[in-house]
């Protein structure tokens, strides 16, 4: 099966203070995402995670390489009707919410009764449909969002691309636009979700891509990556906190890590002291150590924020 | 052609306050015309009426230039153009915005333009011939500013506007009236300044096929950049 998304060797240059400088914000970037994932894009700010998306719905044109979305070239109009896509900072005409998704939706060809009828599902999903009639230049921000969602999903796209899609919703917002991704993605369709909520790619992406500096890092399946497969943590009980390196003690038991190639002599050392194995399992990192890592930054100068 | 719809109804939905300004002016003749006595005050009635001509290009101008700059500065343009909406539509839309805009707008001005002027002899198909010019005018200046705006800000634009129509029109007075055609935005709104009482004006088809021919033009120009632009990054 075709990739949904394929980005092939793309590079982005933008030219700044009258062409004198160049701001390399996309360098040699290949990526593809399967029909079917919710795929998570990751990267601190300026990486050009944002840049890449704008690449791909047709705003920009690469400086060099290419890339197709849903079989088309980018920027094709034809392919864009079958796609849904909220940009970061959503920014929408000011106008009842209701009549809002059906402008957008007449704009992806849809029409009488079915725009009316997707137009009411969608403000539903996103918990709006009490608003419908209210003007969004009225509505706070996380509403503003989940009307720039609704009207993403007013045309069923096959691919949904989303920019930020949760940076100002509430956590109960949040919790129905994750439960909500995860519908889409059971029926088939494909998510593409550029977010700095690490905990919320953590969550729901089957996939996960690193950007930093313009070029991809890190891309895997998020359960393998937040598995490192080289560590193995043993919880035990009996024995003293002190008697390995690096371990800690809570509840009674002491916790510690050892390199898989360690595993079977630490083992035995533990029930040498009289120990009890309580369980061995692989270290799992969060999202966030993958990030910094890859990132080579330190916690505290890590941003995570908007833009990229 | 729904998109273009969509888009142009949109452009008159955003810009409702400047034209409600705009009509405020015809609104304004109307009220003199209840007033007034025509035949002491017909020649300021007159310059008046010629006067909301000038307003109708200016603001044709000022729509045209700024129109994709506030979709773009408001990230509006972002959730229009993720649908199935191609540049040339999107453009295409907006010129059909101003067109809706200028129309009403003319038509507003020919009505009251043909109530006010009635027993002056000034015939109510002068007038809407008039009116006829006038947009074809507002039209060719939209479009030209549209052009502009591609890849200018709206000051800009509107400069680069004033210049492109205002210099044939200038070479027109000092090297001959041929000059003055070549971009006959300015000839057209002419017949509307120099028209007199007792006048009686054939329409120029030669000027309005050009004014047409070059407004196809400059839209598919201005399409043709605008298609190659990158739209998402900073405006300013």
């Amino acid at each position: 099966m075709p990739p949904v998304l394929e980005f092939e060797d793309i590079s982005k240059e933008y030219n700044r203070f009258m062409g004198s400088r160049r701001v390399v914000a996309l360098e040699h970037f290949s990526l593809e995402v399967q029909a079917g994932e919710i795929f998570g894009f990751l990267g601190p700010n300026g990486a050009g995670k944002t840049t890449a998306i704008h690449l791909a719905m047709g705003f920009m044109r690469s400086t060099r390489g290419r890339g197709r979305m849903l079989g088309k070239t980018f920027g094709d109009a034809r392919a864009r009707s079958r796609v849904g896509f909220l940009a970061e900072n959503v920014a929408l005409y000011h106008r009842p919410a209701e009549q809002l998704v059906r402008f957008y939706g007449a704009l992806n060809n849809l029409k009488g009764k079915l725009l009316k009828s997707r137009a009411r599902e969608v403000l539903e999903a996103v918990g709006l449909d009490q608003e419908a009639r209210r003007n969004v230049a009225k509505f706070s921000r996380g509403m503003q969002q989940r009307v720039g969602l609704a009207q993403a999903l007013v045309n069923d796209p096959e691919l949904l691309i989303l920019d930020e899609p949760t940076s100002a919703l509430d956590p109960v917002a949040r919790v129905k636009i994750r439960s909500l991704l995860l519908s889409v993605r059971d029926a088939g369709k494909t998510v593409f979700l550029s977010s700095h909520l690490l905990s919320e790619v953590e969550l729901v992406c089957d996939r996960v891509a690193m950007l930093n500096k313009g070029r991809l890092v890190k891309l895997g399946k998020t359960s393998e990556l937040l598995q490192s497969g080289q560590e193995m943590e043993i919880v035990a009980r009996g024995i003293r906190a002190a008697s390995f390196p690096g371990a800690s003690a809570a509840d009674g038991a002491v916790r510690f890590a050892v390199p898989v190639s360690q595993q079977k002599s630490a083992l035995e050392r533990v029930w040498d002291l009289g120990g009890e194995v309580v369980s061995v399992n692989p270290v799992r990192h969060s999202l966030e150590q993958i990030f910094l890592q890859v990132t080579g930054q330190q916690p505290e100068q890590s941003a995570l924020g908007d833009g990229g | 052609m729904r998109h273009i719809a969509l888009i142009a109804i949109n452009f008159v939905r955003e810009q409702r306050w400047p034209i409600l300004v705009l009509m405020s002016w015809v609104g304004l003749l109307a009220i003199m015309g209840l007033f007034i006595n025509l035949r002491t005050a017909r020649d300021d009635v007159l310059f008046i009426f010629k006067q909301l001509g000038v307003y109708g290009i200016a603001f044709a101008v000022f729509f045209g230039a700024s129109a994709i700059h506030n979709d773009r500065k408001t990230r509006r343009i972002l959730a229009v153009l993720s649908k199935s909406v191609g540049r040339r539509q999107y453009i295409s839309g907006l010129l059909a915005g101003i067109l809706i805009a200028t129309g009403m707008y003319s038509f507003a001005m020919g009505v009251t333009g043909t109530w006010v002027l009635r027993g002056s002899h000034f015939s109510a198909s002068h007038i809407w011939l008039l009116m006829a010019c006038l947009v074809l005018a507002c039209l060719l200046a939209a479009t030209v500013s549209v052009l502009f705006s591609t890849f200018m800000n709206p000051l800009f634009a509107t400069l680069g506007t004033a210049v492109l129509l205002g210099v044939p029109a200038l070479a027109g007075r000092q090297l001959g009236s041929w000059w003055a055609h070549a971009i006959p935005a300015y000839s057209l709104l002419e017949l509307l300044l120099e028209t007199a009482v007792g006048e009686t004006l054939r329409f120029p088809w030669g000027l309005a096929a050009l004014a047409a021919g070059e407004t196809i033009l400059f839209w598919l120009f201005a399409a043709w950049i605008f298609e190659r632009r990158d739209i998402a990054v900073a405006v300013d």
